[in-house]
């Protein structure tokens, strides 16, 4: 069935590839976005603590996670013909090298503007023990005079 | 540009302000950036992003985009690329805690991207030091493509 607006409704659950994370993934994610935090290069920088905190080594971006979820709710909303406009995440876990993540979705509300037609989405990201390593939400928009 | 981007970010780590030095309200200094497909490719291939939008100029000319577009968390890259190497948010150690962002229309390869960024406050939670900060970043047409709200927990 083609999503549209009209079938949508709060409930409905979206979901992302999964996504295997290695060394090699993180350092492509820092010549990508040209973030070289040592927190993603560096074990020894590691080792030590970050005032109450310790990652025990190298850690992926917090904003691959979000790259993550965001690819999820493009591919779902071009594909009716929506556009996302806003994402709002928050890193709960560190993700390291060896886990396994997948972004997931879940329609919370629709409503109608004077303009035009938005969709409220939850948005998360597990690993591969179940645990939630991110967490947000977003609106996407379902224009109504925009053909595909 | 990748080429001129310094990638040891201890190297000027003196030159860049700490929690202490940190005015909210006072702009971040910033430099344009020419967003090039290379560049949108790269960030794509690092998320598995695979859409024709992004790849394909055929299929995105008939799209109501008319052309290749950027994945709209490109803003990912240009907030590294947009700054020079003594902005703090570059400082070894800091933390991001969450962010918010907000899409208004898609960068394109060939856009030059400036941004608009500040401080907006600044507290102490949990003995942790805490900044909140803007970032706008902008198209050659002064055209806002998004905005974004970040939380980041700063070393010191």
């Amino acid at each position: 069935m083609i999503t549209t607006f009209e079938t949508l409704a709060p409930g409905q659950s979206i979901e992302g590839p999964k996504f295997a994370v290695s060394r090699e993934t993180i350092k492509a994610f820092c010549d990508a976005s040209l973030d070289y935090n040592p927190l993603h290069l560096d074990d020894d920088y590691m080792k030590g603590s970050f005032g109450k905190t310790s990652f025990g080594g190298i850690i992926m971006h917090g904003m691959n996670n979000f790259g993550l979820i965001t690819r999820m709710l493009t591919d779902w909303a071009y594909a009716a013909n929506g556009a996302l406009r806003r994402l709002e995440t928050r890193w709960l876990v560190p993700v390291k090298p060896g886990d396994t993540i997948q972004p997931f979705g879940k329609i919370k509300a629709k409503r109608e503007t004077a303009k035009s037609r938005w969709v409220a989405v939850d948005v998360a990201v597990s690993n591969q023990r179940g645990e939630t390593v991110a967490t947000g939400e977003a609106l996407v928009e379902f224009p109504r005079d925009r053909p595909a | 540009m990748v080429k001129e981007f310094e990638t040891n970010f201890w190297k000027d780590a003196k030159s860049r302000k700490v929690w202490d030095d940190i005015v909210p309200g006072e702009p971040r200094k910033a430099v344009p950036y020419l967003l090039t497909l290379e560049a949108i490719h790269r960030y794509c291939r690092a998320v598995g992003e695979d859409h024709p939008l992004y790849f394909d100029e055929a299929y995105a000319r008939t799209t109501r985009y008319g052309g290749l577009i950027a994945p709209p968390s490109i803003h990912i890259l240009l907030m590294f690329a947009c700054t020079p190497a003594d902005d703090w948010m570059r400082s070894p150690g800091t933390v991001n805690a969450g962010q918010s962002w907000s899409y208004n229309i898609p960068a394109r390869p060939g856009d030059t991207i400036t941004l608009q960024a500040r401080a907006l406050d600044k507290f102490i939670k949990k003995e942790r030091l805490f900044v909140i900060h803007d970032n706008v970043f902008l198209n050659q047409h002064g055209d806002v493509i998004c905005s974004g709200r970040g939380w980041t927990i700063r070393p010191e």
